[in-house]
C-alpha cells in the first residue's frame, strides 16, 4: 500500500524532469528556467517548493506537542511572502542576479561578500535540507516499518536525479505539479477525517479534556531518550516486564516501547503541553519557558522575515520574466500558501483528541499520517494513510529539489564558478552529502531544525537585501560585518543553546529562539558600520535602478 | 506549447560584475538624469506605500497575539473559542487582502508616474 503511495510520485517527478532535459542547454537554463514562466505557474512552483515536510507533517505534529498556539508557524510562513511582495520582489528580480551571492555582488561590487554570502547560503541550505530527508525516514518507518535508512536514500536519489537531469526548467513544473498535489493530499484527507470521526469527537475536539489519565492501556514507543515527570505511582509494561515507576523523574530510553496501564496519570514533559490541558489550548506558543508572547513574536520575526532570504525560494524570482511578474508571483503565493495552511489546524486538533499519546513518545510529526488509521482501521483509512503518506513524500521531494539547487549553485556558481557539467555533478555530490548527514540525525526535532534556517536567514540575508534595495548608504564591509554578525547571533547563538541547555526561562527563550534579537542586531550593525563608509560613487544610481520598470 | 523564444538572462549588472572577472569592462548604459529623477520619485512613492502595508502587517503579527493572550479561550462563536479561530483561520485572508492591496498600489505608482505627478 505504502510502496503504491511512493512510487508514484517518484515516478511523475522524473517523468516530468525528464520533459525538461530536452530544453536544457545552458548554465543558466539549469538555474532559472531562462525566465520564460508566467506568474501563476511560478507561484504554484514557490508554494509546491516551499510546503516542506516542515508544513505538511511538522505544524501539525506542534500543535499535538505545544497546543494550539504552535499556528502562528503557519501565519509567520505565509506572512513571508507578504514582505517578500512589500521590500524585495520586484526590485531584487531587477538586479538581475542568479543567487542571493549573485545580488551581493551585483549591488555592492564585492567579490568577497559573493563568497560569503554563498557560504550563508551552505548554512541554510544544510540547516533546512538535513531535517527533510530525516522526516523522510520518519514516515516511512512509521507506515511501513522499513529501516530509516530507505527512505532516506529513496528520498535522495530520487531528487538528485530529477536535478542532475532537467535542473530548474524540470524543477518548475515539478514544483507545480507538486503543489496542485500537496493541497488535494492536505485537503481531502482534511475534509474526509472532519466527517469520518463523527459528533462525538468533533464536538470534543472543539472542548479538549486535559489528557490526564489513559483512557485505555496505551502503549508508547519513545522516539528519543525522554524525561517524563510521573505524578503516580505506576506499574508500566517495559518490553513486556512490569516496572514500578515511583513519583519523580524518570527517563524512557529511546526506541524502549513502554505499556500505560487504563486509568493510570500520564507523566508530564518538560517543555510540552499537556493535550487539552488550558496551556494547550492557550492561542499562544509556549515552550515551557514561561514567556509566551516573546515566544510568538520570535517564531513571527524568524518565519516572516526569514522566507525572503530563503536562498531556495529567492532563487525561484528569478525565473519570472520581470521584477513586475516577480511582484505578482509573490502575491498569488501569499493566496495559494494560505488555502493550503487553512486546513493545517483540522490535524492539529483531531491529533490532540485522537493521538495524545504522540505526547509522550515524540513522534508528534507522525500525527497527520497516523490520523487516518485511528479513525478508520479497515480499507478506507489504509488508503488515506497512503494519500497523506504521498503528500509528505512529495514535500519532501519538492523542498529538497529546490534546496539542492541552491546549494549546488552556491558552489559551482559563485564559490567556484563552472560548466553546466560540474554544476549537474555539484548537485548529486550535495545530495550524498546530505544522505550521509540526515543518516545519523534520527534524533533531531524536524520542525525545531528548520525553524533556525529561517531564523539564520531573516538574520543575514534579510537585512542585506532590504537595505540594499531600499537605502543607497550601503557598503560592502556594511554588509559584511551585518551578516556577519546575525550569523553569530543567531547560528551561533543557537549552538551556544544546545551546548550549554540553561534551565527553562528568559535565557533559554533568547538563545533557542534568538531572531528577536539577532534580526535587529544585524540590521543596526549593517547601518552602522555602512555609515562610517562613503558608498561607491554609482550606488545611487545602482540602488534607483532597481525601482525603475524595465519596461519603460 | 509552442516553442518560446530563449533569451540572453543576465541583466546588465550581472554582465558588469561577469566581465569584471574575466577582465574585461561592461559597464551598462547608464541612466539619464530625467530617469534618475524618475526613480528617485518612484522610490519615494514605493516607500510609502511600503510603510503603510507593513504597518498593518505589523498590527496583524504583533498585535493580534497581545490580544489572543488576554481573551479568554471560553469566549466562543458556537462551539468554537473565537481565538482559536483568529489564529487559525483569520490571518490568511487578511494577510491575501494586505497582499491583493500592496500588489495594486503598486503596480499604479510604476505605471502611472506621469499621469500622478500632480497629486
Amino acid at each position: 500500500m505504502i510502496a503504491f503511495a511512493v512510487v508514484p510520485v517518484v515516478l511523475a517527478t522524473l517523468l516530468i524532469g525528464a520533459r525538461g532535459v530536452a530544453a536544457l542547454r545552458s548554465t543558466s537554463d539549469f538555474l532559472v528556467a531562462s525566465r520564460r514562466v508566467s506568474p501563476t505557474l511560478n507561484a504554484a512552483a514557490v508554494a509546491g517548493e516551499y510546503l516542506s515536510a516542515a508544513s505538511f507533517l511538522g505544524t501539525a505534529g506542534l500543535v499535538v506537542k505545544n497546543g494550539v498556539g504552535a499556528l502562528w508557524y503557519p501565519v509567520g510562513f505565509t506572512a513571508g511572502y507578504l514582505l517578500m511582495l512589500v521590500l524585495v520582489a520586484a526590485p531584487m528580480r531587477r538586479t538581475g542576479a542568479l543567487t542571493v551571492p549573485d545580488f551581493a555582488e551585483a549591488r555592492l561590487g564585492s567579490a568577497g561578500l559573493r563568497r560569503f554570502s554563498a557560504v550563508v547560503v551552505l548554512v541554510i541550505a544544510g540547516l533546512y535540507l538535513v531535517p527533510q530527508f530525516t522526516a523522510a525516514g520518519q514516515v516511512l518507518t512509521l507506515v511501513s516499518g522499513t529501516p530509516h535508512w530507505v527512505g532516506i536514500v529513496v528520498a535522495g536519489a530520487a531528487v538528485s536525479v530529477t536535478l542532475a537531469l532537467g535542473g530548474m526548467r524540470a524543477a518548475t513544473y515539478v514544483q507545480a505539479f507538486q503543489f496542485v498535489l500537496k493541497l488535494l493530499l492536505f485537503i481531502v484527507p482534511a475534509i474526509w477525517l472532519v466527517v469520518a470521526v463523527g459528533a462525538g469527537t468533533r464536538a470534543e475536539a472543539l472542548r479538549p479534556a486535559e489528557y490526564t489519565a489513559f483512557p485505555r492501556a496505551t502503549e508508547v514507543t519513545f522516539r528519543l531518550d525522554t524525561r517524563l515527570q510521573v505524578r503516580e505511582p505506576v506499574t508500566v509494561l517495559a518490553g513486556g516486564v512490569p516496572v514500578r515507576l515511583d513519583p519523580g523523574e524518570h527517563v524512557a530510553p529511546g526506541e524502549a516501547t513502554w505499556v500505560f496501564p487504563e486509568g493510570a496519570a500520564v507523566p508530564e514533559i518538560a517543555g510540552a503541553a499537556l493535550p487539552g490541558s488550558d496551556t494547550w489550548q492557550h492561542p499562544l506558543l509556549d515552550g515551557g519557558n514561561g514567556h509566551p508572547l516573546l515566544a510568538t513574536w520570535s517564531i513571527l520575526v524568524a518565519t516572516a522575515l526569514g522566507t525572503m532570504g530563503l536562498p531556495h525560494v529567492i532563487v525561484r524570482f528569478h525565473t519570472s520574466p520581470d521584477g513586475r511578474a516577480a511582484r505578482r508571483t509573490a502575491a498569488i503565493t501569499v493566496g495559494l500558501l494560505g488555502s493550503f495552511y487553512v486546513f493545517t489546524v483540522v490535524y492539529g486538533l483531531l491529533g490532540g483528541v485522537l493521538l495524545p499519546e504522540l505526547y509522550l513518545s515524540g513522534a508528534t510529526d507522525t500525527a497527520v499520517v497516523a490520523l487516518p488509521g485511528r479513525v478508520d482501521g479497515g480499507t478506507t483509512g489504509a488508503v488515506f494513510t497512503a494519500l497523506l503518506t504521498a503528500g509528505a513524500f512529495a514535500a519532501f521531494l519538492a523542498t529538497s529539489l529546490g534546496l539542492l539547487l541552491a546549494l549546488a549553485g552556491a558552489l559551482a556558481h559563485d564559490l567556484l564558478p563552472g560548466s553546466l557539467r560540474r554544476l549537474r555533478l555539484t548537485a548529486l555530490l550535495a545530495a550524498g552529502v546530505i544522505v550521509l548527514f540526515a543518516l545519523p540525525a534520527v534524533r533531531i526535532d524536524v520542525g525545531a531544525v528548520v525553524t533556525s534556517a529561517f531564523a539564520v536567514a531573516a538574520s543575514t540575508f534579510c537585512p542585506m537585501l532590504v537595505l540594499g534595495i531600499w537605502w543607497r548608504g550601503l557598503t560592502a564591509r556594511g554588509a559584511f560585518v551585518g551578516m556577519a554578525v546575525g550569523l553569530a547571533s543567531s547560528a551561533g547563538v543557537m549552538a551556544l543553546g544546545l551546548l550549554a541547555r540553561p534551565d527553562p526561562g528568559l535565557v533559554a527563550l533568547l538563545l533557542g529562539q534568538p531572531a528577536l534579537f539577532s534580526v535587529p542586531l544585524a540590521f543596526l550593525t549593517m547601518i552602522a558600520v555602512s555609515r562610517r563608509d562613503r558608498p561607491p560613487a554609482g550606488a545611487e544610481a545602482a540602488m534607483l535602478r532597481l525601482h525603475l520598470d524595465e519596461r519603460t | 506549447m509552442s516553442r518560446q523564444r530563449r533569451v540572453a538572462v543576465t541583466s546588465p549588472q550581472t554582465r558588469v560584475a561577469l566581465a569584471a572577472r574575466r577582465g574585461v569592462s561592461a559597464v551598462p548604459r547608464s541612466l539619464t538624469g530625467d530617469e534618475l529623477r524618475a526613480a528617485a520619485r518612484i522610490r519615494r512613492r514605493q516607500l510609502r506605500i511600503a510603510a503603510s502595508t507593513l504597518a498593518a502587517a505589523a498590527l496583524l503579527l504583533v498585535g493580534l497575539p497581545v490580544l489572543l493572550g488576554v481573551v479568554p479561550v471560553d469566549v466562543r462563536l458556537g462551539p468554537v473559542p473565537v481565538v482559536w479561530i483568529a489564529v487559525a483561520l483569520l490571518p490568511y485572508p487578511v494577510l491575501a487582502g494586505l497582499a491583493h492591496w500592496q500588489l495594486l498600489r503598486a503596480e499604479r505608482t510604476e505605471g502611472g508616474t506621469e499621469r500622478d505627478r500632480g497629486r
